[in-house]
């Protein structure tokens, strides 16, 4: 009896950043359970109405447990998503010379996204 | 016999993915999660620009709000719920798969997860539209 388990196998290549790519996304997916949760529970369905007003964001965000909490969740969803769009993209089967570009864009993509996140909670809780 | 799934292999077009003609519960699983974790990496994004209007300051943030109370991005949240639910369950799933775990009750075991899944899901919507 054939006991093939193919399909959903992770889809990243087993190469060095691929095999390190997919258990970063294990990890992070894991992570994603209790800080999407905690996100969920705390911004949306502890509020009355389900989002936070700006005064009740600025006091939320200054809570020094609260934004390293959200500082992980911002690394953790972005690195995750980008893995998943990478694997996506190789599943795809590029040209080479296209695929050689997919980790650098990816890279400055996530590195952008979470200064981004970082900057705006920054900005957000300095002009409280 | 193939204990999931399909003998075809992965699909490389995207819209292969949603064809699921002799497609077994391991394609629906693996095509549920492409689907669902693009539309995530959409919101995300998304989800970026909106909170913008934060650094716009107290009134354009507060205009958000009451645009992001009207009935259509309820329904919009109840999807964006569904999407995070699916894959998040699924995605467990694999992971323990992806390191043996559970790869022969597979089948079952998604079945299980999207049960747990669709009762959560139904948990959010009734808090989406009554909070």
């Amino acid at each position: 009896m054939q006991t093939t388990a193919t399909v959903n196998t992770p889809a990243q290549p087993r190469s060095a950043i691929g095999t390190l790519g997919w258990i970063w996304q294990v990890v992070t997916g894991a992570a994603l359970i209790p800080l999407a949760g905690l996100h969920m529970i705390a911004q949306h369905f502890m509020v009355e109405g389900g989002l936070r007003g700006f005064d009740q964001v600025q006091s939320y965000l200054s809570n020094p447990i609260v934004w390293p909490i959200e500082l992980l969740f911002l690394i953790s969803v972005v690195s995750h998503a980008l893995l998943g769009v990478r694997a996506i993209l190789i599943d795809l089967g590029p040209a080479p010379r296209l695929a050689r570009l997919i980790d650098p864009i990816l890279w400055v993509v996530g590195i952008a996204s979470v200064a981004y996140g970082a900057w705006l909670t920054y900005a957000i809780v300095s002009a409280a | 016999m193939s204990l999931h799934s399909t003998n075809r292999a992965r699909p490389r077009k995207p819209w292969q993915w949603i064809d699921i003609r002799g497609r077994r519960t391991g394609m629906w699983a693996f095509a549920l999660n492409r689907l669902t974790g693009i539309g995530l990496v959409v919101y995300l994004y998304l989800h970026f620009v909106m909170l913008s209007q934060l650094f716009m300051g107290r009134a354009a943030w507060d205009g958000f709000v009451e645009l992001a109370h009207s009935p259509l991005v309820l329904a919009f949240d109840v999807v964006l719920f569904a999407g995070l639910i699916i894959h998040g369950l699924n995605g467990f799933r694999v992971a323990l798969n992806g390191f043996g775990i559970g790869v022969r009750q597979q089948k079952t075991f998604f079945y299980g997860l999207m049960a747990v899944g669709a009762l959560l899901l139904a948990i959010s919507t009734y808090l989406i539209f009554t909070l």
